[in-house]
């Protein structure tokens, strides 16, 4: 116990010394860069390369968008403490007190609670810590959260009042939960010029149909398939079997998007397909499926589900004696559910997840470091969880747009979308994520790396954050295999456009 | 003719686990729709509270075997049964008192809902019930939305192997228990309180008259039936029913909605109707699941969830009171 | 001039629509301040906007289709006394049938079910005509009132509690069906886009009257596009009461009572059974039709998950709030249940700020709320914490559970009960009776 509260704080220690630099680092181009470690050392070195950085990033954007020179130029040398003042405002935002507002459409109550909850609270401790290291150039962030329920007609209400045009409104949207709203909302959003991160890895957002104000992260569900079925595929061969596919899918276009990817995956590496249950799990009684898939005696499955779907499909067919390697869709597989289940071991055998991103504490990613120790101080009650990791993405996504925007004197939602679609914008995730870029083509644009996973329950330790210790930091039990894998398939597969059909 | 007689042996393995399976799923609508029958025929309530009730009292068992706590209390439970290897006798201790707390659950709901509407509308009775409902599931999904409420049962998912058939241990104790509660509710008709109940459901007034405390078969009923409704909850917790071992923020919300066609079927205030209706409309779906498979594409994903509705609509015109429901005497 | 107050002396007086100088007057100031609401007159608009946020408009809008279908629902259930609880199935009906003639597609041949398995089209097409409201509109509330005859049937053979059942059946048959059919319906979660509620003759380029960009309405008024797609709502709602109106105190309307008080009695005094049934289910199904139809062309997009259970519990909750049977019931009742939510985010929002104020108020605030570690208050200011204390979007929920058993065990005859007492109180005054 004693062990444990002195760990705790030196923990407490060490995000306060880290917190203090961030209130020195400020003018880093991304907060990416700000060093985890607690050497001073370390400290002191970072600004002079940091120096230059921001500059290159100023000079791009000057040529683009035709500011006045002289704005840009002057505070090149040292802009960073200096408070911009000066910036031109339109809507969701406090320019008197110099507060930015961000909308969080979020799931709080519906069926990604427990993923969206933990997403929400990332983001939220980021922009503690990004107002009290004294926010950028006397800028703050003040995050909007909404409950949406996950229901279409609550999100586009949530919208509207994010979109108001006054200071009640917000800047930008900085998470949109799921698919339906987000396909809902997006051409609106288009007209508002307001940006929206869209809590939905489909294929489809980069699409002209859904508009030019979505800003999609990370891989899509279908890269996401074609690199995990290649994975596999290669795994079972390296054990000597022989690769057949089962695709399993609810109806939908998270479904459909990742059955799609595996299925353009299969094509190109030759892998029968024996059972194809592409949107064929729907309703409670899954009967059909699970005798379908047994019966199909796959080597490899690539399920694109939801937690509860995939326990008792996976179970099923388990029990059943079916023996084939899987894996699926990142919101498929849910430590929370699977690893407490009675499968548990047998997802320990045969699942891998695959995922975009670093998992809570892994060793070796500074920005991870970061959040840990930020995490751990600001919400010691909270369980450690896996999904902190894309909270805290959005926020940087965020802090990079808005970091631009007032180096460049205008916090208007016009040029917030208009520095997303500058093609030198870039954001880097420090290692938790693949660093990103948006340029307008849409095979550019793809992220093509993904993460695989073992699944191992034997590691899970889902503790609370003040029970963590550098000793005992708790896992989710998933256990990076593959960091930022980019198969043969996903590397160079060209996309005519989304996976699947935008509907209209 | 050697393949031949493996398919035959196949599709022998896949009937009898079908049948398992239909069985199973028929306990689990069984011990619901008791409860549902036990509630209408003591006080001619239509509870559709029931999917609220029965998934709090299997979120009730997950926390006393899964978390090794007690509910509404911060203390641990002094009996909760091992994570690892859970003791079988233990287990079965905890779930006989959550269904106790259960059954008081469903006392207090009677009290404070149910009783000052005596005498009122089918109609404002039944409303009822869908307002607790509406209020108690915010609670529910609040439960299992963080964490997932394992039941840890004893026997986990294993099964038993029956000339190459895969026999799930729960779908056998699904059976059992649905059983154990069919006689027990047969008993209970035959008590002295049973006869009581149903003197009550034929004629309240009557039966006061006959000095029956109607106070009580109200509260009794509601005890019962919110007993039952957890019981059938917790079985379908077990793995492999599809909520795979625990309880499902998705499934257990509207199992109780299930039930439905299989009392409308078996009518409203026939036990033996519940236990037919069970078996008739399990039967059906799992079949349907099992065996119109190939036809998913033009039937829909999922086909099989609306057997049970489309086999009421048929019954219901031809039966307007179910197979064994007792007919309304109209009357100007 | 100066008779007898309430006395009838003719069957016209007696079914008038506004039997009262207080009813007529009251109704048109009524009118008059929803107009000035509208448009934002700062007098009217800060009522709202205190007790909804200053994006009262939207929900408000929003709750206008649904109070017509709620008309319907009281025509079925409160008039005729048949119980359903498959009415957002009737609105789902509406609002395909809206969308297949209004909305864009791939031609008539993407209209045909099945046209995957029998081959017509090269891949999944999605059926839309692209014709104009004037045609969209009826044919929505025209299907789902033929729907409904279809379905009226079983009406005549099952009573009570097991039509209930019968017809919550049809909602999750309905749901099936928009998974079966996704050229109607789209994708299953996020569904498709409805057409606008632009008017246009055919299908010109510039609409008649523009419902979705800001601008002039008849070179004479400059509105938003939520002010224009609320008076536009409104004026339809006005009518459809109107109609409602007139059909409960018609002929019809009395057989429908006489039905809804004793099936057989009526029988016996000449109203036929099935006759006034089937009317019943019509009429009400149209009424959802054309609700449903215009709630997801307001919303721009809807998804079959989208006429669930839920909605169709809103209805019950709805007439049972405002008042089974009255008009004025029902869309006070749809006001309420559908306000509820916002206004108690509002109040919350508003109680935070007061957790410094003065000793009763502050201690209320500081009693009801969590802020952080160590509250015991049962609302959760986080908002994004699962568990005890719960967000006050969880607590919207009870509190919409709670009322409607508050409603029914002191007050069956809702909000219109409520008015009726204090009314007579008051033309009783100084007497107590």
């Amino acid at each position: 116990m004693r062990r444990k509260s002195k760990a705790l704080a030196s923990l407490v220690a060490a995000s306060l010394v880290i917190a203090a630099c961030g209130g020195d680092d400020d003018d880093d181009a991304t907060p990416a860069e700000e060093p985890a470690t607690e050497e001073p050392a370390d400290d002191a070195e970072e600004p002079a390369d940091d120096m230059e950085e921001p500059a290159d990033d100023m000079e791009e954007p000057a040529d683009d968008m035709e500011e006045p020179a002289d704005d840009m130029e002057e505070p090149a040398d040292d802009m960073s403490d200096e408070p911009a003042t000066d910036v031109v405002t339109d809507f969701g935002v406090d320019a008197e007190n110099m507060v930015i507002r961000v909308g969080l459409n979020a799931d709080l109550t519906g069926p990604f609670a427990s993923l969206v909850v933990d997403i929400v609270e990332a983001q939220k401790v980021y922009w503690e810590v990004f107002n009290e290291a004294g926010g950028y150039r006397g800028w703050t962030v003040e995050p909007v959260v909404i409950d949406s329920g996950y229901a279409t007609d609550k999100g586009i209400q949530n919208y509207q009042e994010f979109a108001q045009e006054s200071e009640e409104g917000v800047l930008m949207i900085t998470e949109n939960t799921g698919s339906p709203i987000t396909s809902a909302i997006a051409l609106d959003a288009a007209d508002d010029n307001m940006l929206t991160i869209p809590l939905s890895w489909a294929s489809l957002w980069p699409d002209p149909e859904y508009g030019s104000a979505i800003l999609e992260k990370q891989a899509t569900y279908c890269i996401e398939s074609i690199n995990g079925v290649e994975w596999l595929k290669d795994l079972v061969e390296s054990e000597g079997g022989e690769a057949t596919l089962a695709i399993i899918g609810r109806p939908g276009e998270y479904g459909e998007d990742g059955s799609a990817g595996a299925k353009i995956a299969a094509e190109e590496l030759g892998i029968p397909i024996v059972y194809d249950g592409t949107g064929a799990v729907a309703g409670d009684d899954r009967t059909a499926v699970i005798s379908e898939l047994v019966n199909s005696e796959a080597t490899i499955v690539w399920n694109t589900l939801t937690p509860g779907e995939l326990l008792d499909i996976f179970g099923n067919a388990v029990s059943q004696g079916f023996t084939g390697y899987w894996s699926g869709n990142s919101p498929s597989f849910s430590y929370p559910v699977h690893m407490p289940s009675d499968f548990a071991d047998q997802f320990s055998q045969y699942y891998f997840q695959s995922y975009y991103q670093a998992p809570w504490a892994t060793p070796g990613i500074p920005e991870m470091d970061r959040l840990v120790a930020e995490m751990t101080a600001r919400r010691p009650d909270l369980n450690i969880s896996d999904a902190y990791t894309t909270g805290w993405i959005e926020g940087m996504m965020a802090e990079t747009l808005f970091r631009t925007a007032i180096d460049q004197g205008d916090l208007t939602r016009e040029n917030i979308v208009a520095i997303s679609q500058d093609p030198s914008f870039s954001v880097d995730f420090g290692g938790l994520s693949a660093n990103q870029s948006w340029p307008q083509d849409y095979n550019e644009a793809l992220v093509r790396s993904t993460w695989i996973y073992d699944v191992d329950a034997s590691q899970y330790n889902l503790i609370p954050m003040s029970e963590v210790t550098a000793d005992n930091p708790g896992s989710s039990g998933l256990i990076p295999i593959e960091q930022d894998y980019v198969g043969t398939v996903a590397g160079s597969y060209q996309f005519d456009g989304p996976c699947i059909e935008p509907s209209s | 003719m050697s393949i031949a007689t493996a398919l035959l042996a196949n599709a022998g393995t896949t009937f009898i686990q079908t049948l398992v399976k239909a069985l199973a799923l028929g306990s689990v609508y069984i011990l619901i729709a008791l409860g549902f029958v036990i509630i209408f025929k003591g006080t001619q309530v239509l509870n559709f509270a029931a999917g609220a009730i029965s998934m709090a009292g299997a979120i009730f068992l997950a926390i006393m075997v899964g978390d090794g706590g007690l509910p509404f209390l911060p203390f641990d439970n002094p009996l909760a049964p091992s994570l690892d290897d859970p003791d079988l006798v233990l287990w079965l201790i905890n779930l006989v008192i959550v269904l106790f707390i259960a059954a008081l659950f469903g006392l207090v709901i009677e009290r404070i809902a149910i009783r000052p509407m005596v005498g009122q509308p089918l109609f404002a009775m039944a409303v009822i019930t869908l307002g607790i409902e509406v209020a108690i599931r915010p609670f529910n999904l609040d439960a299992t939305a963080i964490q997932a409420r394992t039941l840890n049962v004893p026997w986990g998912a294993d099964a038993w192997e029956l000339w190459g058939a895969q026999i799930p241990k729960s779908y056998v104790a699904a059976m059992i228990i649905a059983t154990i509660a069919g006689a027990v509710v047969i008993l209970f008709y035959r008590s002295r309180l049973g006869v009581a109940m149903r003197a009550v459901a034929f004629d309240q007034e009557a039966a006061m008259a006959q000095g029956i405390n109607v106070g009580r078969v109200f509260a009794i009923a509601w005890g019962l039936g919110a007993a039952l409704a957890a019981l059938g909850a917790i079985v379908y917790g077990m793995a492999p029913f599809p909520p795979g071992g625990q309880v499902s923020q998705e499934i257990h919300p509207i199992l109780a909605l299930r039930v439905l066609p299989v009392i409308v079927l078996g009518g409203l205030d026939s036990a033996s109707g519940a236990v037919y209706g069970g078996l008739i409309i399990a039967s059906a779906e799992v079949f349907a699941g099992e065996y119109l498979s190939q036809w998913n594409s033009t039937l829909g994903s999922g086909y099989s969830t609306i057997v049970p509705y489309v086999v009421m609509l048929i019954v219901l015109l031809v039966k307007p009171y179910g197979l064994f429901g007792t007919a309304e005497v109209r009357r100007v | 001039m100066f008779g007898r107050p309430l006395l009838r002396t003719s069957y016209e007086q007696d079914a008038a629509m506004l039997p009262t100088a207080f009813q007529k007057g009251a109704l048109a100031a009524f009118m008059l301040a929803v107009v000035l609401m509208g448009l934002g007159n700062s007098v009217f608009t800060w009522l709202p906007s205190s007790l909804l946020g200053p994006t009262w408009i939207n929900p408000v809008t929003n709750l206008l289709p649904l109070a017509i279908a709620a008309l319907g629902f009281n025509i079925l259930v409160g008039v005729t006394g048949q119980v359903s609880i498959g009415h957002s199935f009737f609105m789902g009906v509406g609002a395909y049938t809206a969308v297949a003639l209004g909305g864009t597609g791939d031609g008539v041949k993407a209209c045909v079910p099945f046209h995957d398995e029998l081959g017509l089209l090269d891949q999944t097409g999605q059926c839309g005509l692209d014709f104009p409201m004037w045609i969209w509109l009826p044919a929505a509330g025209i299907m789902a009132a033929l729907v409904g005859i279809f379905v009226s049937p079983a009406a005549v053979k099952v009573r009570g509690l097991y039509l209930a059942i019968v017809t919550l059946g049809l909602v999750f048959i309905g749901l099936h069906l928009g998974r079966m059919l996704p050229e109607y319906a789209g994708d299953f979660e996020s569904g498709r886009r409805w057409p606008s509620l632009d008017i246009k003759i055919w299908r010109e380029e510039t609409p008649l009257v523009q419902m979705t960009e800001d601008g002039k309405w008849f070179g004479l008024i400059h509105l938003s596009e939520e002010q224009k797609q609320f008076f536009f709502l409104l004026a339809l709602l006005v009518v459809f009461t109107i109609l409602a109106k007139n059909i409960i105190r018609s002929r019809t309307g009395r057989a429908l009572a006489a039905i809804r008080d004793r099936d057989i009695a009526a029988e016996v005094m000449g109203v036929p059974e099935f006759k006034y049934k089937r009317i019943g289910f019509a009429l009400s199904s149209f009424y959802a039709g054309i609700g449903g139809a215009l709630w997801a062309s307001y919303l721009g997009r809807a998804s079959p998950v989208d006429w669930n259970l839920f909605l169709a519990v809103d209805f019950i909750a709805i007439l049972l709030i405002g008042g089974v049977g009255t008009i004025v019931g029902t869309l006070l009742g749809t006001v309420f249940v559908e306000l509820i939510p916002d206004v108690v985010e509002t109040f919350t929002e508003w109680l935070a700020e007061q957790t410094e104020a003065a000793p009763p108020l502050g201690w209320i605030a500081n009693l009801l709320l969590t802020e952080g570690e160590g509250d015991f208050g049962p609302i959760s200011l986080a908002s994004t914490a699962p568990g005890w204390p719960m967000s006050v979007f969880q607590w919207n929920f009870v509190i919409y559970g709670v009322l409607i058993v508050i409603f029914l065990i002191f007050e069956p005859l809702g909000l219109y009960g409520i008015w009726i007492k204090i009314r007579n109180y008051w033309k009783r005054w100084p007497f107590s009776y």
